[in-house]
Protein backbone atom coordinates (compact mmCIF):
# COMPACT_ATOMS: atom_id res chain seq x y z
CA UNK A 1 0.00 0.00 0.00
CA UNK A 2 2.81 2.17 1.00
CA UNK A 3 4.62 1.74 -2.67
CA UNK A 4 1.28 2.16 -4.50
CA UNK A 5 0.95 5.56 -2.62
CA UNK A 6 4.23 6.63 -3.54
CA UNK A 7 3.64 5.42 -7.08
CA UNK A 8 0.31 6.64 -7.56
CA UNK A 9 1.51 10.44 -8.61
CA UNK A 10 3.79 9.16 -10.85
CA UNK A 11 1.00 6.62 -12.66
CA UNK A 12 -1.17 9.97 -12.57
CA UNK A 13 1.57 11.96 -14.22
CA UNK A 14 2.71 9.33 -16.89
CA UNK A 15 -1.10 8.39 -17.86
CA UNK A 16 -2.04 12.33 -18.26
CA UNK A 17 1.39 13.16 -20.11
CA UNK A 18 1.03 10.21 -22.77
CA UNK A 19 -2.76 11.29 -22.83
CA UNK A 20 -2.17 14.64 -23.82
CA UNK A 21 0.40 14.05 -26.19
CA UNK A 22 -1.42 11.17 -27.91
CA UNK A 23 -3.98 13.42 -28.41
CA UNK A 24 -2.11 16.79 -29.06
CA UNK A 25 -1.65 16.11 -33.14
CA UNK A 26 -5.49 16.83 -33.65
CA UNK A 27 -5.73 20.65 -31.92
CA UNK A 28 -1.81 20.94 -33.65
CA UNK A 29 -3.07 20.00 -37.59
CA UNK A 30 -6.25 22.08 -37.24
CA UNK A 31 -4.09 25.08 -35.95
CA UNK A 32 -1.55 24.23 -39.05
CA UNK A 33 -3.86 24.41 -41.98
CA UNK A 34 -5.72 27.51 -40.23
CA UNK A 35 -2.33 29.42 -40.23
CA UNK A 36 -1.63 27.92 -43.53
CA UNK A 37 -5.11 28.94 -45.03
CA UNK A 38 -5.30 32.51 -43.01
CA UNK A 39 -1.43 33.29 -44.66
CA UNK A 40 -2.70 32.24 -47.71
CA UNK A 41 -6.11 34.90 -47.00
CA UNK A 42 -8.72 31.58 -47.14
CA UNK A 43 -10.51 30.72 -44.06
CA UNK A 44 -8.96 26.77 -44.01
CA UNK A 45 -11.48 24.11 -42.92
CA UNK A 46 -14.96 25.75 -42.23
CA UNK A 47 -17.31 22.81 -42.89
CA UNK A 48 -16.56 20.07 -40.42
CA UNK A 49 -17.98 21.48 -36.46
CA UNK A 50 -17.21 25.20 -35.95
CA UNK A 51 -14.22 26.81 -38.05
CA UNK A 52 -13.65 23.23 -38.98
CA UNK A 53 -12.57 21.69 -35.57
CA UNK A 54 -13.59 18.58 -35.91
CA UNK A 55 -11.64 18.15 -39.09
CA UNK A 56 -9.15 16.84 -37.61
CA UNK A 57 -11.09 14.05 -36.02
CA UNK A 58 -12.08 13.13 -39.44
CA UNK A 59 -8.55 13.36 -40.64
CA UNK A 60 -7.99 10.57 -37.96
CA UNK A 61 -11.13 8.83 -38.88
CA UNK A 62 -10.03 8.84 -42.67
CA UNK A 63 -6.27 7.80 -41.91
CA UNK A 64 -6.86 4.82 -39.38
CA UNK A 65 -9.46 3.46 -41.63
CA UNK A 66 -7.45 3.66 -44.81
CA UNK A 67 -5.71 0.48 -46.13
CA UNK A 68 -2.11 -0.10 -44.33
CA UNK A 69 -0.07 -1.18 -47.69
CA UNK A 70 3.44 -2.57 -47.21
CA UNK A 71 5.26 -2.32 -50.97
CA UNK A 72 5.89 -5.96 -52.18
CA UNK A 73 9.80 -5.82 -51.96
CA UNK A 74 9.82 -4.01 -48.51
CA UNK A 75 11.31 -5.15 -45.62
CA UNK A 76 8.53 -6.26 -43.70
CA UNK A 77 9.80 -6.25 -40.39
CA UNK A 78 11.88 -2.81 -40.55
CA UNK A 79 8.92 -1.57 -42.52
CA UNK A 80 6.55 -2.08 -39.84
CA UNK A 81 9.18 -0.84 -36.97
CA UNK A 82 10.40 2.47 -38.50
CA UNK A 83 7.40 4.34 -37.28
CA UNK A 84 7.50 2.86 -33.85
CA UNK A 85 10.82 4.07 -33.73
CA UNK A 86 10.40 7.35 -34.97
CA UNK A 87 7.27 8.11 -32.37
CA UNK A 88 9.21 6.62 -29.17
CA UNK A 89 12.16 9.46 -28.75
CA UNK A 90 9.83 12.08 -28.91
CA UNK A 91 7.84 10.53 -25.94
CA UNK A 92 10.76 9.90 -24.13
CA UNK A 93 12.11 12.91 -24.32
CA UNK A 94 8.99 14.33 -22.55
CA UNK A 95 9.68 12.34 -19.20
CA UNK A 96 12.41 15.05 -19.00
CA UNK A 97 10.72 17.77 -18.95
CA UNK A 98 9.55 20.12 -16.42
CA UNK A 99 6.27 21.90 -16.40
CA UNK A 100 6.47 24.04 -13.59
CA UNK A 101 7.55 24.04 -9.83
CA UNK A 102 6.38 20.89 -7.47
CA UNK A 103 2.77 21.71 -5.86
CA UNK A 104 1.70 20.27 -3.00
CA UNK A 105 -1.46 17.48 -3.30
CA UNK A 106 -2.48 16.00 -0.03
CA UNK A 107 -0.14 17.12 1.57
CA UNK A 108 2.82 15.13 -0.44
CA UNK A 109 5.11 17.70 -2.72
CA UNK A 110 4.43 16.40 -6.30
CA UNK A 111 7.08 17.66 -8.90
CA UNK A 112 5.41 18.47 -12.55
CA UNK A 113 8.06 16.32 -14.04
CA UNK A 114 8.56 12.55 -14.59
CA UNK A 115 11.82 12.45 -13.97
CA UNK A 116 14.20 15.29 -12.07
CA UNK A 117 17.57 14.02 -13.82
CA UNK A 118 20.85 15.94 -12.77
CA UNK A 119 21.23 15.63 -16.80
CA UNK A 120 17.86 16.18 -18.12
CA UNK A 121 19.40 18.14 -21.31
CA UNK A 122 21.55 15.95 -22.23
CA UNK A 123 19.45 13.06 -21.60
CA UNK A 124 17.30 15.04 -24.08
CA UNK A 125 19.87 15.98 -26.79
CA UNK A 126 20.78 12.24 -26.72
CA UNK A 127 17.58 11.09 -26.85
CA UNK A 128 16.17 13.31 -29.67
CA UNK A 129 18.98 12.32 -31.82
CA UNK A 130 17.54 8.56 -31.50
CA UNK A 131 14.45 9.70 -33.20
CA UNK A 132 16.33 9.98 -36.95
CA UNK A 133 16.84 6.05 -36.48
CA UNK A 134 12.82 5.87 -37.40
CA UNK A 135 13.71 7.62 -40.88
CA UNK A 136 16.39 5.88 -41.49
CA UNK A 137 14.75 2.60 -40.93
CA UNK A 138 11.56 3.80 -43.12
CA UNK A 139 13.86 4.82 -45.83
CA UNK A 140 15.91 1.97 -46.08
CA UNK A 141 13.04 -0.92 -45.38
CA UNK A 142 10.66 1.24 -47.86
CA UNK A 143 12.94 0.27 -51.01
CA UNK A 144 12.49 3.02 -52.64
CA UNK A 145 14.34 5.12 -54.03
CA UNK A 146 12.02 8.51 -52.65
CA UNK A 147 12.48 7.08 -49.12
CA UNK A 148 16.34 6.00 -49.67
CA UNK A 149 16.80 9.86 -50.97
CA UNK A 150 14.80 11.51 -48.15
CA UNK A 151 16.44 9.56 -45.42
CA UNK A 152 19.82 10.42 -46.93
CA UNK A 153 19.00 13.96 -46.73
CA UNK A 154 17.76 13.62 -43.21
CA UNK A 155 20.85 11.39 -42.01
CA UNK A 156 23.23 13.89 -43.26
CA UNK A 157 20.85 17.20 -41.86
CA UNK A 158 21.08 15.21 -38.72
CA UNK A 159 25.03 14.98 -38.14
CA UNK A 160 25.37 18.26 -39.57
CA UNK A 161 22.54 20.08 -36.87
CA UNK A 162 23.00 18.28 -34.06
CA UNK A 163 26.31 19.24 -33.11
CA UNK A 164 25.49 23.18 -33.44
CA UNK A 165 22.83 22.66 -31.20
CA UNK A 166 24.79 20.98 -28.92
CA UNK A 167 27.10 23.23 -28.75
CA UNK A 168 24.43 26.31 -28.83
CA UNK A 169 23.10 24.68 -25.41
CA UNK A 170 26.53 24.97 -23.41
CA UNK A 171 26.48 28.65 -22.59
CA UNK A 172 22.76 28.07 -20.94
CA UNK A 173 24.71 24.79 -19.06
CA UNK A 174 27.63 27.56 -18.38
CA UNK A 175 24.94 30.28 -16.71
CA UNK A 176 23.01 27.74 -14.87
CA UNK A 177 26.02 25.54 -13.67
CA UNK A 178 23.81 22.30 -14.03
CA UNK A 179 22.49 20.49 -16.69
CA UNK A 180 19.19 19.81 -14.64
CA UNK A 181 16.64 21.54 -16.60
CA UNK A 182 14.59 22.90 -13.53
CA UNK A 183 17.52 24.49 -12.26
CA UNK A 184 18.20 25.43 -15.24
CA UNK A 185 14.53 27.52 -15.31
CA UNK A 186 15.58 28.40 -11.47
CA UNK A 187 18.74 30.17 -12.60
CA UNK A 188 16.57 32.80 -15.18
CA UNK A 189 14.67 34.08 -12.40
CA UNK A 190 16.05 37.27 -12.84
CA UNK A 191 16.88 37.59 -16.37
CA UNK A 192 16.01 35.32 -19.36
CA UNK A 193 18.45 33.88 -21.01
CA UNK A 194 17.86 35.41 -24.44
CA UNK A 195 19.22 38.63 -23.03
CA UNK A 196 22.33 36.92 -21.93
CA UNK A 197 22.54 34.17 -25.12
CA UNK A 198 21.16 35.94 -28.09
CA UNK A 199 23.45 34.08 -30.19
CA UNK A 200 23.07 30.53 -28.53
CA UNK A 201 19.18 31.21 -29.23
CA UNK A 202 19.45 31.73 -32.73
CA UNK A 203 21.92 28.86 -33.41
CA UNK A 204 19.75 26.79 -31.27
CA UNK A 205 16.40 27.92 -32.77
CA UNK A 206 17.65 27.58 -36.22
CA UNK A 207 19.35 24.06 -35.56
CA UNK A 208 15.75 23.04 -33.59
CA UNK A 209 14.33 24.33 -36.84
CA UNK A 210 16.36 21.77 -38.92
CA UNK A 211 16.01 18.91 -35.95
CA UNK A 212 12.31 18.45 -36.56
CA UNK A 213 12.76 18.57 -40.39
CA UNK A 214 10.64 21.89 -41.00
CA UNK A 215 10.54 24.13 -43.62
CA UNK A 216 13.04 26.21 -44.48
CA UNK A 217 15.35 22.61 -43.65
CA UNK A 218 12.48 20.47 -44.52
CA UNK A 219 14.49 18.55 -47.22
CA UNK A 220 14.16 15.08 -46.23
CA UNK A 221 10.67 15.21 -46.84
CA UNK A 222 10.42 18.00 -49.78
CA UNK A 223 7.21 17.29 -51.61
CA UNK A 224 8.77 19.12 -54.96
CA UNK A 225 11.35 17.13 -55.39
CA UNK A 226 10.81 13.53 -53.40
CA UNK A 227 7.49 12.77 -53.41
CA UNK A 228 6.93 12.59 -49.29
CA UNK A 229 10.67 11.96 -48.50
CA UNK A 230 11.22 9.03 -46.51
CA UNK A 231 7.37 8.20 -45.58
CA UNK A 232 6.39 8.06 -49.34
CA UNK A 233 5.69 4.48 -49.33
CA UNK A 234 3.63 4.83 -45.63
CA UNK A 235 0.05 4.96 -45.51
CA UNK A 236 -2.72 4.74 -43.11
CA UNK A 237 -2.08 4.69 -39.72
CA UNK A 238 1.93 4.07 -39.68
CA UNK A 239 2.32 7.55 -41.95
CA UNK A 240 -0.42 8.99 -38.88
CA UNK A 241 2.47 7.50 -36.58
CA UNK A 242 5.26 9.49 -38.53
CA UNK A 243 3.02 12.90 -38.01
CA UNK A 244 2.22 12.41 -34.68
CA UNK A 245 6.33 12.12 -33.90
CA UNK A 246 6.69 15.22 -36.33
CA UNK A 247 4.40 17.55 -34.58
CA UNK A 248 6.05 16.14 -31.45
CA UNK A 249 9.31 17.21 -32.24
CA UNK A 250 7.72 20.63 -32.92
CA UNK A 251 6.56 20.81 -28.97
CA UNK A 252 9.46 19.93 -27.78
CA UNK A 253 11.91 22.09 -29.51
CA UNK A 254 9.09 24.88 -28.36
CA UNK A 255 8.83 23.87 -24.86
CA UNK A 256 12.72 23.79 -25.07
CA UNK A 257 13.31 27.00 -26.40
CA UNK A 258 10.98 28.15 -23.70
CA UNK A 259 12.71 26.24 -20.61
CA UNK A 260 16.14 27.36 -21.84
CA UNK A 261 15.98 30.72 -23.28
CA UNK A 262 12.67 32.14 -22.52
CA UNK A 263 13.00 31.45 -18.70
CA UNK A 264 10.76 28.80 -18.79
CA UNK A 265 7.70 29.39 -16.31
CA UNK A 266 9.23 32.64 -15.23
CA UNK A 267 8.06 35.73 -15.02
CA UNK A 268 3.78 34.70 -14.72
CA UNK A 269 1.20 36.81 -14.76
CA UNK A 270 -0.53 36.64 -11.10
CA UNK A 271 -3.09 35.33 -12.60
CA UNK A 272 -1.90 32.59 -14.50
CA UNK A 273 -0.39 29.12 -13.01
CA UNK A 274 3.05 28.00 -13.78
CA UNK A 275 2.44 25.07 -15.82
CA UNK A 276 -0.13 27.53 -17.64
CA UNK A 277 2.07 30.37 -18.43
CA UNK A 278 4.63 27.68 -19.55
CA UNK A 279 2.46 25.89 -22.00
CA UNK A 280 1.72 29.60 -23.32
CA UNK A 281 5.43 30.13 -23.69
CA UNK A 282 5.17 26.83 -26.16
CA UNK A 283 2.37 27.19 -28.14
CA UNK A 284 3.75 30.78 -28.96
CA UNK A 285 7.05 28.81 -30.29
CA UNK A 286 4.77 26.06 -31.96
CA UNK A 287 3.33 29.04 -33.95
CA UNK A 288 6.48 30.65 -34.66
CA UNK A 289 7.39 27.27 -36.22
CA UNK A 290 4.28 27.44 -37.97
CA UNK A 291 4.47 31.15 -39.05
CA UNK A 292 7.83 30.37 -40.65
CA UNK A 293 6.89 27.22 -42.60
CA UNK A 294 4.55 29.01 -44.87
CA UNK A 295 6.40 31.73 -45.21
CA UNK A 296 9.77 31.07 -46.52
CA UNK A 297 11.05 28.56 -49.16
CA UNK A 298 12.96 25.69 -48.92
CA UNK A 299 17.31 25.85 -48.54
CA UNK A 300 18.60 23.96 -51.45
CA UNK A 301 20.56 21.11 -49.93
CA UNK A 302 24.23 22.74 -50.19
CA UNK A 303 22.71 25.89 -48.54
CA UNK A 304 21.62 23.72 -45.91
CA UNK A 305 25.64 22.06 -45.27
CA UNK A 306 26.77 25.74 -45.58
CA UNK A 307 24.78 27.06 -42.94
CA UNK A 308 25.44 23.95 -40.67
CA UNK A 309 28.73 23.87 -40.76
CA UNK A 310 30.28 27.18 -41.99
CA UNK A 311 27.24 29.45 -39.88
CA UNK A 312 26.12 27.75 -36.74
CA UNK A 313 29.01 25.61 -35.85
CA UNK A 314 31.54 28.65 -35.82
CA UNK A 315 28.79 30.80 -34.29
CA UNK A 316 28.09 28.06 -31.68
CA UNK A 317 31.96 28.03 -30.62
CA UNK A 318 32.14 31.58 -30.53
CA UNK A 319 29.27 32.31 -28.12
CA UNK A 320 30.57 29.98 -26.07
CA UNK A 321 34.30 31.44 -26.34
CA UNK A 322 33.08 34.81 -25.46
CA UNK A 323 30.43 33.71 -22.70
CA UNK A 324 33.51 31.69 -21.33
CA UNK A 325 35.85 35.15 -21.39
CA UNK A 326 32.67 37.38 -20.30
CA UNK A 327 31.63 34.89 -17.37
CA UNK A 328 35.56 34.92 -15.56
CA UNK B 1 -0.90 42.84 -55.83
CA UNK B 2 2.07 40.59 -54.61
CA UNK B 3 4.91 43.36 -53.21
CA UNK B 4 8.45 42.60 -52.89
CA UNK B 5 10.05 44.33 -50.12
CA UNK B 6 13.72 43.25 -51.02
CA UNK B 7 14.88 46.52 -51.06
CA UNK B 8 19.14 46.17 -50.99
CA UNK B 9 20.00 46.21 -47.28
CA UNK B 10 23.63 46.62 -46.12
CA UNK B 11 25.60 44.40 -44.05
CA UNK B 12 24.16 45.88 -40.65
CA UNK B 13 20.34 44.29 -42.31
CA UNK B 14 21.98 41.37 -43.84
CA UNK B 15 23.39 40.04 -40.49
CA UNK B 16 19.83 41.22 -38.87
CA UNK B 17 17.86 39.19 -41.58
CA UNK B 18 16.22 41.92 -42.46
CA UNK B 19 14.97 40.33 -46.12
CA UNK B 20 13.66 37.34 -43.61
CA UNK B 21 11.97 39.64 -41.42
CA UNK B 22 10.61 41.50 -44.42
CA UNK B 23 9.16 38.07 -45.31
CA UNK B 24 7.86 37.54 -42.08
CA UNK B 25 5.99 40.68 -41.54
CA UNK B 26 4.19 40.04 -44.73
CA UNK B 27 2.72 36.97 -44.21
CA UNK B 28 1.52 38.27 -40.68
CA UNK B 29 0.04 41.00 -41.97
CA UNK B 30 -1.79 38.89 -44.45
CA UNK B 31 -2.43 36.06 -41.59
CA UNK B 32 -4.26 38.65 -39.44
CA UNK B 33 -6.10 40.26 -42.34
CA UNK B 34 -9.66 38.80 -43.85
CA UNK B 35 -9.63 35.65 -45.87
CA UNK B 36 -11.04 36.80 -49.48
CA UNK B 37 -12.43 33.41 -50.44
CA UNK B 38 -16.08 32.90 -51.16
CA UNK B 39 -17.94 30.35 -49.29
CA UNK B 40 -19.35 29.55 -52.46
CA UNK B 41 -21.94 27.29 -52.79
CA UNK B 42 -23.32 26.30 -49.34
CA UNK B 43 -23.11 29.87 -48.04
CA UNK B 44 -22.09 32.85 -50.71
CA UNK B 45 -22.23 33.04 -54.27
CA UNK B 46 -20.86 35.27 -56.65
CA UNK B 47 -23.02 37.70 -58.63
CA UNK B 48 -21.65 38.23 -61.79
CA UNK B 49 -21.46 41.62 -63.78
CA UNK B 50 -23.52 42.56 -66.42
CA UNK B 51 -20.88 42.18 -68.70
CA UNK B 52 -20.72 38.59 -67.95
CA UNK B 53 -21.63 35.75 -70.61
CA UNK B 54 -23.24 33.38 -69.28
CA UNK B 55 -26.39 31.03 -69.57
CA UNK B 56 -28.57 32.28 -72.33
CA UNK B 57 -31.75 34.04 -71.98
CA UNK B 58 -34.96 34.99 -74.45
CA UNK B 59 -36.53 38.39 -74.03
CA UNK B 60 -40.00 38.45 -73.90
CA UNK B 61 -42.34 41.63 -74.91
CA UNK B 62 -45.28 43.32 -73.08
CA UNK B 63 -48.23 40.43 -74.20
CA UNK B 64 -45.03 38.04 -73.19
CA UNK B 65 -44.42 37.02 -76.74
CA UNK B 66 -40.81 36.16 -76.85
CA UNK B 67 -39.37 38.68 -78.82
CA UNK B 68 -37.48 36.53 -81.27
CA UNK B 69 -38.54 36.79 -84.80
CA UNK B 70 -37.22 33.59 -85.87
CA UNK B 71 -34.40 34.99 -88.10
CA UNK B 72 -31.96 32.30 -87.88
CA UNK B 73 -28.78 34.84 -88.00
CA UNK B 74 -27.65 33.82 -84.45
CA UNK B 75 -27.42 30.38 -85.69
CA UNK B 76 -25.82 31.46 -88.99
CA UNK B 77 -23.10 33.39 -87.24
CA UNK B 78 -22.86 31.04 -83.54
CA UNK B 79 -18.85 29.58 -84.50
CA UNK B 80 -19.72 26.09 -82.57
CA UNK B 81 -23.29 25.76 -84.42
CA UNK B 82 -25.32 25.37 -81.07
CA UNK B 83 -28.39 27.42 -82.24
CA UNK B 84 -31.14 25.70 -83.76
CA UNK B 85 -34.01 27.67 -84.83
CA UNK B 86 -36.88 26.61 -86.50
CA UNK B 87 -39.73 29.12 -87.59
CA UNK B 88 -43.59 29.03 -87.75
CA UNK B 89 -46.47 31.32 -88.41
CA UNK B 90 -48.61 32.00 -85.16
CA UNK B 91 -52.17 33.55 -85.24
CA UNK B 92 -51.35 37.15 -85.38
CA UNK B 93 -49.28 36.43 -88.89
CA UNK B 94 -45.89 36.99 -86.77
CA UNK B 95 -42.64 34.49 -87.89
CA UNK B 96 -42.11 33.18 -84.00
CA UNK B 97 -39.68 30.15 -83.55
CA UNK B 98 -41.31 26.95 -83.02
CA UNK B 99 -38.09 25.25 -82.10
CA UNK B 100 -34.93 27.20 -80.14
CA UNK B 101 -32.79 24.80 -79.43
CA UNK B 102 -29.36 26.20 -77.70
CA UNK B 103 -26.96 22.81 -77.07
CA UNK B 104 -24.74 24.70 -73.77
CA UNK B 105 -22.32 21.83 -74.20
CA UNK B 106 -20.66 23.11 -77.39
CA UNK B 107 -21.53 27.11 -76.71
CA UNK B 108 -18.49 28.89 -76.00
CA UNK B 109 -20.14 31.89 -74.59
CA UNK B 110 -19.07 34.11 -77.36
CA UNK B 111 -21.94 36.89 -77.54
CA UNK B 112 -22.06 36.56 -81.52
CA UNK B 113 -25.40 35.81 -81.33
CA UNK B 114 -26.59 38.51 -79.26
CA UNK B 115 -24.76 40.88 -81.33
CA UNK B 116 -26.58 39.15 -83.89
CA UNK B 117 -29.67 39.65 -83.21
CA UNK B 118 -31.25 42.17 -85.06
CA UNK B 119 -35.11 41.62 -82.35
CA UNK B 120 -33.26 42.36 -79.04
CA UNK B 121 -34.14 38.73 -78.33
CA UNK B 122 -31.09 36.78 -77.53
CA UNK B 123 -28.86 37.65 -74.47
CA UNK B 124 -26.69 36.24 -72.52
CA UNK B 125 -27.01 36.18 -68.85
CA UNK B 126 -26.06 35.73 -65.27
CA UNK B 127 -26.53 31.99 -64.48
CA UNK B 128 -23.35 30.24 -64.33
CA UNK B 129 -24.24 27.23 -62.80
CA UNK B 130 -24.77 24.71 -65.94
CA UNK B 131 -23.36 21.56 -64.93
CA UNK B 132 -25.13 18.54 -65.14
CA UNK B 133 -24.91 14.65 -64.83
CA UNK B 134 -26.46 14.09 -68.12
CA UNK B 135 -25.53 15.86 -71.46
CA UNK B 136 -29.14 15.50 -73.70
CA UNK B 137 -29.88 17.44 -70.46
CA UNK B 138 -27.68 20.68 -71.68
CA UNK B 139 -30.06 21.53 -74.67
CA UNK B 140 -31.99 24.27 -73.76
CA UNK B 141 -35.49 24.79 -75.00
CA UNK B 142 -37.03 27.79 -75.81
CA UNK B 143 -39.25 28.07 -72.84
CA UNK B 144 -35.65 27.12 -70.53
CA UNK B 145 -34.36 30.28 -71.91
CA UNK B 146 -37.65 32.57 -71.43
CA UNK B 147 -37.56 31.20 -67.61
CA UNK B 148 -33.65 31.84 -67.46
CA UNK B 149 -32.09 34.31 -65.04
CA UNK B 150 -31.62 37.97 -66.75
CA UNK B 151 -28.49 39.91 -66.87
CA UNK B 152 -27.38 40.99 -63.19
CA UNK B 153 -28.07 44.77 -62.82
CA UNK B 154 -25.83 45.27 -59.78
CA UNK B 155 -22.66 42.66 -60.27
CA UNK B 156 -19.72 42.34 -58.34
CA UNK B 157 -21.36 41.47 -54.97
CA UNK B 158 -21.67 38.23 -52.44
CA UNK B 159 -24.79 37.27 -52.26
CA UNK B 160 -25.99 34.70 -49.20
CA UNK B 161 -26.74 31.49 -50.75
CA UNK B 162 -27.88 27.77 -49.89
CA UNK B 163 -26.75 24.46 -51.68
CA UNK B 164 -29.83 23.72 -53.22
CA UNK B 165 -30.60 19.73 -53.14
CA UNK B 166 -33.25 19.39 -55.69
CA UNK B 167 -31.65 21.86 -58.28
CA UNK B 168 -28.97 18.90 -58.76
CA UNK B 169 -26.59 20.31 -55.85
CA UNK B 170 -26.62 23.95 -57.31
CA UNK B 171 -26.16 27.25 -55.07
CA UNK B 172 -29.46 29.23 -55.00
CA UNK B 173 -29.21 32.71 -53.50
CA UNK B 174 -31.24 33.03 -50.34
CA UNK B 175 -30.59 37.14 -49.34
CA UNK B 176 -32.24 39.38 -51.56
CA UNK B 177 -30.58 41.98 -53.15
CA UNK B 178 -27.65 43.96 -51.17
CA UNK B 179 -24.64 41.50 -50.15
CA UNK B 180 -21.39 41.91 -49.16
CA UNK B 181 -18.81 44.26 -51.65
CA UNK B 182 -16.38 41.39 -52.02
CA UNK B 183 -13.91 43.60 -53.38
CA UNK B 184 -13.17 45.77 -50.22
CA UNK B 185 -11.23 43.03 -48.71
CA UNK B 186 -8.98 42.90 -51.29
CA UNK B 187 -5.55 44.45 -50.27
CA UNK B 188 -4.45 46.76 -52.68
CA UNK B 189 -0.87 47.64 -53.41
CA UNK B 190 0.26 50.63 -52.72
Amino acid sequence: METFLTLLPMLVKMAVIVGVLLLLPLPLTWLERKIAAHIQQRPGPMRVGWHGLLQPVADAVKLLTKEDHIPAEADRRLFAMAPVVALVPPFLVFTAIPFGEPVEVFGTEVPLMLSDMNVGLLFILAVSGIGVFGTILAGWASNSKYAVLGSLRSIAQMISYEIPMGFSVIGVVMLANSMNLSQIVAAQQGLWNIVLQPVGFFVFFVAGLAEAQRIPFDLPEAEGDLGAGYHTEYSGIRFSLFMLAEYLVVVMLAALNVLLFFGGWNGAPFFLPDPVWFLLKTGFFVWLFMWFRFTFPRYRYDQLMTIGWKVLLPLSLLNILVSGILML
Amino acid sequence: MARTLTEKKGWIGRIFFADLLSGLRLTLRYMLSRTITHRYPDHEKWVPYERHRGHHFMKTNDEGEVNCVACELCSQICPCDCITVIPFENEKGDRRPAVFDINLARCLYCGLCEDACPADAIKLGQEYEVACDDRPKLVVHLDDLVAAPRKAGDGGRLQAARLDKDRQQRSTATGGAGGRDWWQYIRKGK
